[in-house]
């Protein structure tokens, strides 16, 4: 029985579907490797948790578990941004295009150590303070944002320049990552451990308050006595011996054999692309083979190849009601935009016309089936464009001043032509103007108005969008009321 | 001889007219003139406040729906026979009321009437027409506040 289960779970796969499996576990392994190192996949991956034990506490029936989870999450997500806006800002800027797509970076182990340690010796034997940070696998983004950005390549050359006495950035410690000099002039966070002995000074102090927080490889080279130290895992560790610095900064970066690093570093990307496969191929397993859920919704139908001399008056139906069906997560995610049913009006004529709804009238999204279209056939009445000349009549609003009377009016032009369906323009004899108010008018005069067009799909000629009404007004005379 | 011709030939010419003009007269189809000819003949058409002494009173354009009632006046000289007209009341496209009216010869003038309320108000026309439907005249005209 399990084993049928099993079958079922993976039969009637389409290429499509493997398809979007491996392009989603894909981009799911870029985030990892974007962020590897960083404190944001740890939060993210706390975030993931939270949102297991929200849904397991669901399932479960623990209320209030499951709405703390959900808040957590919601503001766990906001902290993300705000506390790790640099991290997330470092990662976008530091790294080019095919880095975002399909490069894999190995941690420090192509870093050019011999340049680093020819010029810290160099620094060392000038006595030149020097202040240099190697971040290794949590990185640094969060702990400092000060300094210059200067992804530039690195060289004895220029390690000495960024800390020779009165050079701009001098100051500062400078950051390195693979084979580049990523910042300079940064300043680190200041450890607060009381028990460091007084020969050490502030760049010792600077280096521990940032290993204090990463675990990062600082190296320290004193301006006093012009000695190198190492500073690790909250460990100042001397270097009397200058041959020993490159044996040491391998040690603690690469280690000693970088293939053995290499092979480490491997195994945990193809791990972490399993899991990545894995996720979306679970992912994609709960939402194409969930539950099976039926929805109705009222879709507009579109008409498409309409004949430009024709126009559509009137339809049966502007919607037609489509029973679909999907699994839950799919249906609940649908929306309107994503459902669309087109109807080609090619063949139809003027006049009445009965169009069928069928199934390749109808779009839907990946993984919805349709059931039911209902209407599946509307009426739809197309109208040839036509010209008419017709009358135009003033339309007049309010009431003229007491004792006045209009006498007469005249419509220059008498008659416009008006564009439209044939069939609208068999019911219409008189176009009319705007209202026209009467209380302003005391004396004889024309006016400038609009037309109305109605039906709104008439439009009027373009020269006589607007007509001139001249109208007589005079005093009213005063007979008796006989009437005959 | 030359006198003799010249008296015999205007006697010749005007029998050959009278001749043609006979046998033309027997080629035209009975009633063909009287046909064309209209039965009466509109002299004045007008809307008007109101009808005094068989004559409008202050025919116009506009009417305020205050007044009550509104007037379609049509004369008619000469009348050659007896005949009756129609005259239809529409409010904008919609035919409101038709009222037929008989008209005697001579001559003869004669009106219709619809009463005006609030929710007649927006453009009017009557329309003047004969028996065969044919429009004599159209007139339009606004009832307002």
């Amino acid at each position: 029985m399990p084993m049928e289960q099993l079958f079922l779970l993976f039969s009637g796969w389409r290429w499509q579907d493997v398809l979007d499996i491996v392009l989603n576990a894909y981009i799911l392994f870029r985030l990892y490797v974007l962020f590897r190192g960083t404190n944001v996949l740890r939060v993210l991956m706390a975030v993931v948790a939270m949102w297991i034990i929200g849904r397991s506490a669901n399932a479960m029936g623990l209320v209030i578990t499951n709405w703390v989870m959900q808040g957590v999450i919601t503001v766990a997500t906001f902290i993300i941004i705000i506390v790790f806006r640099n991290e997330i800002s470092g990662v976008v800027r530091t790294r080019s295009f095919s880095f975002f797509l399909w490069e894999i970076p190995r941690t420090q182990i192509n870093t050019p150590v011999r340049i680093i340690t020819d010029a810290v010796v160099k620094l060392a034997g000038s006595k030149i303070g020097a202040l240099i940070v190697m971040p290794l696998k949590t990185g640094v983004d969060s702990i400092i944002a000060s300094g210059v950005d200067m992804n530039a390549s690195l060289s004895r050359e220029m390690l000495v320049n960024i800390f020779w006495p009165g050079a701009p950035l001098h100051d500062g410690a400078a950051v390195i990552q693979g084979g580049k000099i990523t910042r300079a002039g940064t300043i680190l966070p200041l450890s607060q451990n009381r028990h460091l002995a007084s020969k050490y000074g502030t760049r010792h102090r600077a280096a521990l308050g940032l290993t204090e927080q990463s675990d990062a490889l600082v190296i320290v080279v004193s301006e006093e006595r012009g000695k190198v130290s190492l500073v690790k895992d909250n460990q100042i560790h001397e270097v009397r011996d200058p041959d020993k610095i490159e044996t040491l900064i391998k040690q603690y970066t690469g280690g000693p054999e970088p293939v053995k690093k290499m092979r480490r570093q491997t195994r945990e990307l193809l791990v972490a692309a399993m899991v990545c496969l894995l996720c979306t191929t679970g992912l994609w397993l709960s939402f194409s083979r969930g539950m099976e859920t039926l929805a109705n919704y009222d879709v507009p139908i579109e008409f498409m190849n309409s004949d430009k001399k024709m126009n559509i008056i009137d339809a049966s139906a502007s919607r037609s009601r489509l029973l679909i069906s999907g699994a839950r997560p799919l249906i609940n995610a649908l929306t309107l935009d994503q459902m669309s049913i087109k109807i080609s009006l090619d063949g139809t004529a003027v006049g009445k016309n009965k169009l069928v709804i069928t199934r390749q009238n109808v779009q839907l999204p990946p993984g919805i089936r349709l059931k039911n279209i209902e209407p599946d056939q509307v009426e739809v009445t197309l109208d040839a464009m036509a010209e008419k000349r017709v009358p135009v009549q003033a339309d007049f609003s309010g009431k003229l001043p007491d004792g006045l009377i209009m006498t007469s009016i005249s419509v220059i032009p008498e008659t416009v032509k008006i564009t439209g369906g044939g069939l609208t323009l068999n019911a219409v004899t008189t176009v009319f103007t705007e209202k026209i108010p009467l209380e302003n008018l005391t004396t004889s005069g024309f006016v400038n108005v609009a037309l109305v067009m109605s039906p709104a799909t008439l439009r009027p000629d373009e020269k006589h969008k607007k007509v001139q009404i001249r109208y007589t007004i005079s005093e009213r005379k005063s007979n008796d009321h006989t009437e005959s | 001889m030359p006198d003799f011709n010249a008296r015999k030939s205007p006697f010749g010419l005007s029998r050959l007219l009278i001749v043609c003009g006979l046998v033309g007269f027997l080629f035209i189809p009975a009633g063909v003139g009287l046909a064309d000819q209209p039965l009466m003949v509109l002299a004045d058409a007008v809307v008007c406040e109101r009808i005094s002494n068989f004559r409008p009173v202050n025919p116009a354009v506009v009417f305020s729906v205050s007044q009550g009632e509104v007037f379609c006046f049509s004369e008619f000289d000469p009348v050659y026979e007896k005949t009756a007209i129609f005259h239809n009341w529409y409010k904008k496209d919609k035919l409101i009321f038709s009222m037929r009216l008989v008209l005697s010869v001579p001559k003869w003038a004669s009106f219709s009437r619809v009463q005006m309320r609030d929710a007649d108000k927006g453009p009017w026309r009557v329309e003047i027409r004969d028996e065969d439907n044919n429009i004599l005249k159209t007139l339009r005209f606004s009832m307002s506040d």
